[in-house]
């Protein structure tokens, strides 16, 4: 059986429809919709794979509405492949009728994230804008610092190091600063680190989970010529991370493969090397998973086992639930994201105790949403560096 | 469908449902197995996840009242911080809500010591299917007149729907262990089983899984269930630190005299946890194995354990299909799984064949149809085995008395022809 979706028919029967994932499911959560669940979801695609419903806008809008969070994924006792599923569904939807919003994903998909200068230019207006206060503060565009942007990564470019620091698109441009803290914390393990030629620039996540598959897998290609060789690729966002580490599966190629297995989370790096000294702080936080880090690389143990020995950790009860980040998520379905935000913050104040804690988040999307929400969201690297007793 | 608030919103749903002559189904997260919350001709599902707030905990009462869309986890770990949780614990409570655990008087693995749903709700408001309000039982220890209370509980809807529950909240124990026995034999285990009881021990829970789950669900947790056991048992002691480990020893020896391969205590609370999500993942898991499942949820006694499983597996085998078993061991309560992949042609026939005659096998042992799933649509046209004409006549009447024009969730429970005087007809049964 393949249908209009080209859906692998294993991975959509493996669905026995027992619901255990609905709890962990943002969208779900927020609403009580069962079209807004894994499970709803699911089934308009079954419906849709053997003719009896048809691609039409509310299948469209129940597709869109998924923030792509896989919180889905581990939470399924039958093992269902959830992420493949949507991003297959999602190449196989007709491109959208209207023709502003199709001008907008061409702008920002095809134009600007593949091409690092004029982000960085973009980047620059928005700089300009913020200045002249014409971003309203609920956009939770982070703080754009003028020095940080004109000064480059002190890093060298290309060679053969112990480990490449991978610096990609946006969190290039807006959060910088973390890159520093990142190279700061991973050079005094002694590695000798190196930027990719070109920054290695847009990962192509962006782009996968919009179902803009050919685009990402350029994007990937590109990624890999730019960081060769057998040193890790240690990589300080998570949902870029967590492509990359699934390039093997996006490329099927066997360079692809071997790219994959060297892609390190941050943290997941760091917990392996010899311990740069670090000064207990006494300060609390609480912790953040960003999804891509928890339900894709499984990674958030190392978050908490490199940060330990410094801070106090504290965490939230809602099972790593998403923030309603999402990429370009918050952008297309405002509302929705707002209400899994407000319900994050909530649980992040919970476990604060009350009053606003300091936020540990190993993703730019999450540290930007949560900040939007008036929270004081940091990167591990950050705060390690801060730790640091050098 | 609609998405109620409130118990008034819940009233003007019904309100607008019986002027315009339809029907009304309760649902919660739609977890159930027997279909009860399923549509049938066109009704008005009225959905209650959207009202999910606990309204009010009394920790010195130990009691909490309850919104119907609070999930049965949730609920437990609103109330984690005092020392306190809800008991009645299905494997599905991190999806299913109160509501429908009311509707269907949901059962657990910690329901063996503890008792099911309907020992731990005492009071519920309902709207009834006039789509007046009323409170059925109370927070005195008796209240007077008849206990309609429990009437509503497990009615799966038919009866009107509940729009705020009264729960009782059950102290943490201070002590608890769990241990992982395993058996070269299905009757091993149950052999055990029996024993642990006659030993004198009542476990918190005992929890029975043959091969096939047993690697599967160790597929999905990797929680250390060995994949070379033909049977596993999962046990639960709890209380005060030296009657726990009395109880340790107990259960040890008793699946150590059945000839147990493994017996081992786990060593702290996150292999505890482990343990448990791969035993409540049971039937998520099994798609692992075959795409489609058709379960049953007979009680037949303990002591026809080891008898009725062994005809379980023959007839599985006379009918050429899959059977495995994962069960509430301690009170008997069996739920076979026939596994299978529908694509199959004519398999759903000997499913459904093989279905009946692990059915009946369990009546004849004397058990009973369902021990918490409820009966719903899928065992409705069961019920007739269970029951004599009058006793449905009798069951008939009561439904009657809440839901004179039959809209509350019609066509569930009692199959058409209960009330006496009308044609006996036994429907196709539904599979969901
Ligand atoms: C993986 C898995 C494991 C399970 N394990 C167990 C188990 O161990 N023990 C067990 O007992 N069950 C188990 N079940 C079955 C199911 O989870 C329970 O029956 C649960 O109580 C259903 O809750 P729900 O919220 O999903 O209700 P639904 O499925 O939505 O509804 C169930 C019934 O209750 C009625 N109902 C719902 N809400 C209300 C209300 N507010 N007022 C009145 N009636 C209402 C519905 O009309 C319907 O008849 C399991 C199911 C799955 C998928
Ligand atoms: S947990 Fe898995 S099998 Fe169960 S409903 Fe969700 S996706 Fe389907
Ligand atoms: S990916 Fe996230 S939002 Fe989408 S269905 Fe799964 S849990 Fe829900």
């Amino acid at each position: 059986m393949t249908g209009p979706l080209q859906l692998d028919a294993e991975t959509l029967n493996a669905c026995v429809s027992c619901g255990l994932c609905l709890p962990h499911c943002p969208t779900y959560r927020v609403t009580g919709r069962e079209i807004a669940s894994p499970r709803g979801r699911i089934a308009a695609m079954r419906a849709v794979e053997t003719n009896e419903a048809p691609i039409d806008d509310a299948f469209r809008a129940a597709m869109e509405e998924c923030v792509s969070c896989r919180g889905c994924e581990p939470a399924c006792p039958s093992g269902v492949q959830f992420g493949k599923l949507m991003e297959t569904t999602r190449a196989a939807l007709p491109s959208p009728r209207s023709r502003v919003r199709r001008g907008a994903e061409w702008f920002g998909y095809r134009v600007v994230l593949p091409r690092h200068w004029l982000l960085i230019t973009c980047t620059w207006l928005a700089w300009l804008a913020q200045r002249l206060h014409l971003v309203p503060a609920r956009v939770g565009l982070p703080r754009l610092s003028a020095r940080s942007l004109a000064r480059g990564l002190e890093l060298p470019t290309g060679g053969t190091p112990d480990a490449w620091l991978f610096t990609g698109c946006v969190m290039d441009a807006w959060l910088r600063d973390t890159h520093r803290s990142a190279a700061r914390v991973m050079g005094a393990t002694g590695a000798r680190l190196a930027q990719p030629t070109n920054g290695g620039a847009c990962c192509g996540a962006l782009h996968l989970h919009a179902g803009r598959e050919a685009e990402a897998r350029a994007l990937a290609e590109r990624v890999m010529q730019s960081m060769p060789g057998v040193a890790p690729v240690v990589v300080d966002s998570a949902g870029c991370g967590a492509t990359m580490k699934e390039y093997g599966k996006l490329l099927g190629s066997a360079d692809a493969h071997a790219f994959s297995e060297r892609v390190r989370d941050f943290s997941e790096w760091l917990a392996h090397q010899a311990a740069p000294r670090l000064r207990p702080t006494g300060i609390q936080v609480v912790i953040q998973d960003p999804c891509h880090l928890r339900h894709v690389q499984k990674a958030h143990g190392a978050v908490r086992e490199v940060l330990a020995p410094a801070y106090e950790l504290l965490e939230t009860a809602d099972d790593g639930l998403c923030c309603g980040a999402g990429g370009a998520y918050v952008v297309t379905q405002p509302e929705l994201s707002r209400r899994i935000l407000d319900r994050k913050v909530e649980a992040l104040r919970a476990a604060g105790g009350g009053a606003d804690p300091i936020v540990v988040s190993a993703n730019p999307g999450c540290m930007v949403q949560l900040r939007g929400a008036g929270i004081d969201a940091r990167h591990p690297a950050d705060l390690i560096a801060e730790a640091l007793d050098e | 469908m609609c998405f109620p608030r409130s118990s008034d919103e819940v009233a003007a749903a019904v309100g607008v449902a019986r002027r315009h002559g339809r029907a009304f189904v309760a649902r919660g997260s739609g977890t159930g197995l027997a279909g009860g919350a399923t549509p049938l001709d066109d009704p008005v599902v009225i959905v209650t996840t959207q009202m999910n707030r606990v309204l009010e905990i009394d920790p010195q009462a130990r009691v909490a009242w309850v919104e119907p869309g609070v999930l049965n986890l949730d609920l437990s770990r609103a109330v984690g911080h005092l020392g306190l949780h809800y008991a009645p614990d299905p494997s599905s409570q991190q999806a299913c809500t109160i509501g429908g655990n009311v509707g269907t008087n949901a059962g657990g693995p910690h329901c063996l010591a503890d008792g099911v749903t309907s020992a731990h709700v005492l009071a519920v408001d309902v709207v009834l299917a006039d789509g007046t309000a009323t409170r059925l039982g109370g927070l005195e220890p008796d209240s007077p007149g008849y206990d309609l209370r429990g009437c509503f509980v497990g009615s799966e809807g038919t009866m009107g729907i509940a729009t705020r529950i009264a729960v009782r909240l059950t102290p943490d124990p201070p002590c608890v262990a769990t241990l992982l026995c395993a058996f070269d034999s299905v009757e091993a285990a149950a052999t055990t089983v029996s024993g642990i009881i006659a030993a004198g021990v009542l476990p918190a829970a005992l929890e029975m899984m043959d091969a096939p789950i047993t690697r599967a669900v160790e597929d999905f947790v990797g929680a250390g269930y060995p994949r070379d056991a033909q049977a596993v048992l999962l046990a639960e002691v709890d209380g005060l630190e030296g009657g726990v480990a009395e109880q340790v020893d107990a259960i040890a020896e008793v699946a150590r005299a059945n000839g147990a391969t493994l017996v081992r205590v786990a060593a702290d609370d996150a292999e505890r946890a482990l343990l448990w999500k791969g035993r409540k993942s049971a039937f998520g898991a099994i798609a692992r194995i075959a795409p489609d499942y058709y379960l049953h949820d007979a009680v037949v006694p303990r002591t026809k354990l080891v008898e009725v499983l062994r005809r379980v597996y023959e007839i599985a085998d006379a009918h050429e299909v899959i059977v495995m078993n994962v069960f509430h061991a301690g009170d008997g309560n069996l739920h076979p799984l026939l596994v299978f992949d529908q694509r199959e042609p004519g398999v759903w026939d000997r499913v459904h064949a093989a279905g009946t005659e692990i059915l009946e096998a369990c009546l004849d042992a004397g058990g009973v149809l369902t021990g918490e799933h409820g009966v719903g649509i899928e065992k409705r046209d069961l019920m007739p085995r269970m029951f004599s004409p009058d006793d449905l006549d009798a069951q008939a009447r009561l439904r009657d008395a809440f839901d004179p024009d039959g809209v509350a969730n019609p066509q569930k429970v009692l199959p058409r022809g209960s009330r006496c005087g009308e044609l006996q007809r036994v429907p196709e049964g539904t599979w969901i």
